[in-house]
């Protein structure tokens, strides 16, 4: 090796990798799934760390990688900080919900928003700290931007996609990805994001059609069909006749089978589309980047995220079979150890610790197989696929920013919205 | 490594490497020097950049080929980025601050496992022991409005799951034609038992219309008897026995207890620990075993509540353990530290050992107690046999 190959291992400025080895990815994420057992999930925040670090410093973009420089304890600090905001709110929700308890749906309503806004809140402020803590070139990236103002602004927008079924879904996020971009930084470069809705709109549309309109044909029909107002009238009173002459009308049938069928066919076309969607989106996102003069493209393909896809099916038939025969095996050992004794409520018990246990295995196995196969697939196929123009600003940004608390990563473990 | 001037520099290690300073993202293809005390980082024309000590080298989190150093307590990100494996190993063995094959944060990471463990044991012996007597130290001061309160709120819930408005019979009995002289009976047998309790706040038994032989008691003093209780009771000291273990519940606030022991299992089980995928199970499993714990004390000490006041009262201590007998024998399987009240004959024997046995006179004469066996005369509950009865 001579001088110049140590120092340029990738000379092209523009060129985006990922160096990480799968295998190494897998021991990492199966110790830590172990170790997260053991400690009843008090292990989290090392391993989100450990894992944080594999993949940022094996991200390398014009031959200089990444690095994540939080800590454990950092993550520890916030999410003690946010028990000690969210305690004692739950328990003045706790009490409300038993001093006007005429009024609890209510209470219910506004603490479900209110958990809604803390957990978009937390997001944006998550975002904050992991992008504090990125540091490329010996330069911090950065993002301000009030956290309360994405989370009114977030909520405004999934309401917005709810009420036309998915439909502004490609507005929301080109709206949100831009008031995130336009509050980020790396050094004094400023971010900024290029991608269009109505281009991601035009990407997509033929999914959410294919996946809503048998959706909206069930509706109809049973609408259509079926006499909600007697139907409903007769559940009220209990009225066993009218039940059975509706159930026995020409429409009823009908309608329950069409939307049976229509039904099945929404759910399949989703899952046959998913892997479609998660290509579109996440070419239309890194595509969509922009810091300064740097702009990123992405030519990922939808046949690759497929190929993830397909391989994620093959490891869980895999995991499935493995769960089997566990269970096979540890049902012959109950009943070879306790059988003779006749002792049910040991046999019972045994049973069911056998049972809580295989669930944990099975749910996390398969939390581990899709992290391994599927998220770092996708990590990996994203950087592989983007490229930067104008690379050369990267060459001479000035570094600005501190690092910002760890109460958004506290706040989103404790809320359950946890990203990477 | 390349050595530039061997002649002149014979026993310093050194070779290239990526410097950043910290200021601006410009790449800086530097030469290092690693001096006795420290990192020497000269630029290509030999100037003198920067010196790192070695106590201040930290590592950084690289590709597994590189070797990314910082200083530590600088708010400034500078870094050096060394490829060289011979330079990477003379800064290594020259700085031992830098960890090298990551022994110490091996036993960092053994500490922080086994302290989280510990955490993880300390609370669930927390929830264990430390709820329920938290709970039993918090209810006195908690007042008794709150508990009314509460009392409501189940009551329209058991109102709503329970009602019989449907078989035109009223929820509960005693009001019906032919039931009036049930309900007297009935209220003189509480008389007597809340006079010998003498709680802060008044009584509400009900007899309600249902089959199975049970009977629970809501917080705030509302306790409702099923009308199979009734029919399977073979005298009045046996329902007394049971009416004495729900008040029992009442006078010891045991629905605010409950509702303080699962808020504490809830905050402690759903906050701080069981927060991974699959956790859920495990986290229920942990919360099963804790919530039938607790339940079975709480039996047990209206177990003992019920023996002291039917003793007060002048009725018979052991009608209790008879009637429990009776009615939930033969019936229990299932696994002792999931059950949510004690084994039956644990509960027996508990009751037989504290109860003083002697003779004592029924608490209701013979015509009281079958006008009470009459009180829900105007529509006979069907089935008053079948089903398990639990005396919760």
């Amino acid at each position: 090796m001579t001088t110049a190959d140590a120092l340029n291992p990738a000379p092209s400025a523009g060129v985006v990798a990922f160096l990480g080895n799968e295998a190494a990815y897998w021991r990492l994420r199966i110790k830590g799934a172990a170790l997260l057992v053991f400690t009843l999930g008090l292990y989290r925040f090392w391993f989100a760390t450990d894992v944080r670090r594999f993949l940022w410093s094996n991200t390398e973009i014009g031959g200089e990688t990444l690095e994540y420089t939080g800590l454990a304890t950092e993550l520890l600090g916030g999410f003690l900080l946010a028990l000690a905001i969210l305690v004692p709110l739950y328990t003045a929700f706790a009490v409300a919900a038993l001093e006007f308890s005429p009024r609890a749906a209510v209470s219910i309503v506004f603490g479900l928003m209110l958990l809604a806004f803390g957990a978009e809140f937390a997001l944006y402020r998550a975002r904050r700290y992991r992008l504090t803590r990125t540091v490329f070139r010996g330069v911090r990236f950065d993002q301000h931007g009030s956290a309360w103002r994405y989370a009114l602004f977030a909520l405004l927008w999934w309401a917005v996609v709810a009420v036309t079924l998915g439909l502004a879904y490609p507005w929301a996020q080109a709206s949100l990805q831009r008031f995130k971009m336009r509050h980020t930084s790396y050094g004094d470069l400023a971010g900024s994001f290029a991608g269009s809705g109505f281009d991601l709109f035009l990407r997509g549309v033929a999914i959410w059609l294919v996946v809503v309109a048998p959706l909206l044909i069930a509706l109809v029909t049973l609408g259509a069909l079926v006499d909600w107002d007697s139907l409903n009238t007769a559940m009220m009173q209990g009225d066993q006749a009218t039940l059975t002459r509706i159930e026995n009308g020409p429409g009823f049938h009908r309608a329950i089978g069409i939307a049976v069928i229509a039904l099945g066919a929404a759910a399949f076309a989703a899952i046959l589309l998913y892997p479609l969607f998660q290509a579109v989106t996440l070419r239309w996102w890194i595509s969509g980047l922009r810091f300064g003069a740097v702009e990123v493209t992405s030519r990922l393909g939808a046949a690759q995220v497929y190929r993830v896809y397909v391989r994620f099916i093959l490891f869980i038939v895999l995991l499935a079979l493995c769960a089997l025969a566990a269970a096979a095996v540890s049902l012959f050992a109950v009943t070879v150890l306790v059988g003779p004794r006749h002792d049910s409520a040991l046999a019972e018990l045994l049973a069911t610790a056998i049972t809580v246990g295989l669930y944990v295995v099975i749910a996390l196995g398969a939390s581990t197989i899709h992290q391994v196969v599927v998220t770092l697939a996708l990590w990996r196929l994203g950087a592989q696929s983007a490229e930067l123009a104008g690379a050369a600003a990267l060459d001479c940004v000035r570094a600005t920013g501190a690092p910002s608390s760890a109460l958004g990563e506290g706040l989103a473990d404790a809320l359950g919205v946890g990203g990477i | 490594m390349t050595n530039a001037s061997p002649a002149t520099e014979p026993l310093t290690p050194h070779g290239p490497a990526v410097y950043f300073d910290g200021t601006s993202s410009a790449r800086n293809i530097v030469t290092i020097e690693a001096g006795a005390a420290g990192l020497k980082i000269m630029a290509a024309n030999r100037h003198v950049l920067d010196e790192w000590c070695y106590a201040e080298l930290r590592r950084q989190s690289a590709p597994d080929d590189m070797l990314r150093l910082g200083r530590s307590g600088e708010t400034l990100l500078a870094r050096l980025e060394v490829r060289d494996p011979a330079l990477i190993t003379a800064i290594e063995d020259r700085a031992v601050t830098l960890d090298r094959g990551g022994a110490a944060e091996r036993r960092l990471r053994r500490k922080v496992v086994a302290l989280s463990f510990a955490a993880g044991v300390s609370l669930f012996a927390t929830a264990a022991f430390g709820v329920p007597a938290l709970a039993s130290r918090l209810i006195p001061f908690i007042p008794l409005s709150v508990e009314h309160k509460l009392g409501d709120a189940v009551d329209r819930e058991i109102r709503a799951s329970l009602d019989t408005q449907h078989l035109g019979t009223a929820f509960t009995c005693g009001n019906g034609l032919g039931e009036a002289a049930g309900r007297a009976a009935l209220d003189k047998l509480v008389g007597e038992l809340e006079a010998a309790a003498a709680l802060p706040f008044a009584l509400q038994v009900e007899v309600v219309r249902r089959a199975e032989p049970n009977a629970m008691a809501l917080p705030g003093g509302r306790i409702y008897v099923n009308d199979g209780l009734i029919a399977q009771a073979q005298t009045p000291d046996e329902l007394a026995g049971v009416l004495a273990h729900e008040i029992g519940h009442v006078a010891r606030r045991d629905g605010t207890r409950t509702v303080l022991q699962t808020a504490g299992l809830s905050f402690l089980f759903g906050m701080m620990l069981g927060d991974f995928v699959g956790g859920g199970a495990v986290v229920i499993a942990a919360r099963t075993v804790l919530k039938s714990s607790y339940s079975r004390s709480v039996e047990t000490a209206a177990d003992a509540y019920s023996v002291a006041l039917m003793q007060k009262a002048g009725g018979d201590p052991h009608a209790l353990g008879a009637i429990l007998a009776r009615i939930v024998s033969d019936r229990e399987h299932g696994i002792k530290i999931l059950l949510d009240h004690p084994e039956t004959k644990d509960r027996i024997a508990a009751i037989d050992a504290v109860a003083v046995t002697g003779t004592t006179t029924p608490l209701l004469d013979a015509d009281d107690w079958s006008a009470l066996q009459q009180i829900c005369s105007s529509q006979p509950a069907k089935g008053a046999t079948t089903g398990a009865g639990q005396i919760k």
